[in-house]
């Protein structure tokens, strides 16, 4: 009699535990849902100052792998990868200029790369990712203040990210000799990206 | 001196558009000669902003030129001028006003097309007239190019003119547009 009482209350403290154990994983770890970037309606894009005028380009080749959830920012991740031989800026001898050495040099770095290291909320549907940027292979930190919106278009789960980077262009190099000068083309450049995210599986 | 003009004289406002204007425009003539030469760099852009802010300039003063010369009574021609004289005095001055206006305006279309739009002199950004476009970038680099040498054609005919006006029929064409001179 005794016996039975002893192992029916090992039984229920063990499925107790279990259910605990799956009940606290699944509050505070539901993997971010991930998504990748819909190319054909998505926009990054550039501006710099030149000669006292505002310019713009854009990047028509980038990939974006993103996991995001705003009930788990600590897994969440954004991860950019450009290429930088895609930028446009209206101008060929301009994007002839940028992609030689002295400015991206873009045969020897083909490519620029964020990857976030940490997502924090900041206002209702604002964050800023920080995370390091890579160009002509140096990597710096950065902030870059965004934000993320799910809509569900035709059953699907739509992630939309928006946001802007102020960078410095001599900090990553770009702008070697003569191009370290900054008072024609000054040091300071935007990225703006607004990202359209479709569910990845 | 007077400020305004008369009718046989012009007054200090309008001689100080007048030869203001020449000057901007033949620092014009030099800056575009000076890219011209330059290797696609910094130095260039530099030296074509500048021939842009000089453009912009020349463009608002020709606005306030022509609005000063509707305020003011305009100098009569001499009239010992010959009928075919008169009309050729009139088309070379309508041509020399409308190439004021359309040389900064086809390079401020230029600059648009080309998606490097115009700034004065750092201080302000002025909008894009046109659409990014290169064929229409062409054309305009054309039409900037040929009013250029219209404009060297037209200005050498109203210079020749006002030399002759001074140095071989002695009159006061020119001296009436020159400040610290008396009119006869």
């Amino acid at each position: 009699m005794l016996g039975h009482t002893r192992a029916a209350f090992r039984a229920g403290l063990g499925l107790t535990m279990i259910f605990c154990t799956y009940a606290a994983l699944a509050a505070a770890a539901a993997p971010p849902p991930k998504y990748t970037l819909d190319p054909a309606r998505s926009l990054l894009r550039f501006s710099f100052m030149q000669a006292g005028a505002s310019n713009t380009g854009r990047f028509s080749k980038y990939t974006a792998e993103v996991a995001f959830s705003n009930d788990n920012l600590a897994a969440s991740k954004i991860d950019v990868t450009i290429d930088i031989d895609s930028l446009d800026t209206g101008d060929k001898e301009r994007d002839d200029t940028l992609k030689m050495p002295d400015l991206f040099d873009v045969k020897k770095f083909p490519t620029a790369h964020f990857v976030s290291t940490r997502i924090v909320a900041t206002t209702a549907g604002r964050y800023e990712a920080q995370g390091k940027l890579t160009i002509r292979n140096v990597t710096k930190p950065v902030t870059v203040p965004m934000t993320f919106q799910n809509k569900m278009e035709q059953g699907k789960n739509i992630g939309y990210m928006t946001g802007r980077a102020a960078i410095k262009r001599l900090d990553f190099g770009v702008g070697q000799g003569d191009w370290k000068a900054t008072d024609q083309v000054p040091d300071d450049v935007a990225v703006t990206f607004s990202l359209r995210l479709t569910p990845v599986g | 001196m007077p400020i305004r003009n008369t009718t046989v004289r012009w007054g200090a406002i309008s001689q100080l558009f007048h030869w203001l204007i020449v000057v901007l425009i033949l620092t014009q003539f030099v800056l575009a000669n000076e890219y011209n030469h330059l290797p696609l760099g910094l130095a260039k852009l530099g030296v074509i902003a500048k021939h842009k802010s000089v453009g912009i300039t020349i463009f608002a003063l020709a606005v306030l030129r022509l609005v000063w010369r509707a305020l003011n009574p305009t100098p009569e021609l001499p009239n010992t001028l010959k009928p075919y004289e008169r009309v050729l005095a009139h088309i070379t001055h309508y041509a020399l006003y409308a190439i004021l206006f359309l040389m900064p305006l086809s390079g401020w279309m230029m600059s648009s097309a080309r998606s490097f739009p115009v700034s004065w002199f750092g201080l302000f950004q002025l909008p894009d007239l046109v659409a990014p476009n290169r064929p229409l970038y062409d054309t305009l680099h054309t039409t900037h190019d040929t009013l250029a040498w219209i404009l060297v054609v037209v200005a050498t005919l109203h210079l020749l003119a006002a030399l002759k006006h001074h140095f071989v029929l002695k009159d006061d064409t020119l001296r009436r547009m020159l400040p610290f001179t008396r009119t006869r």
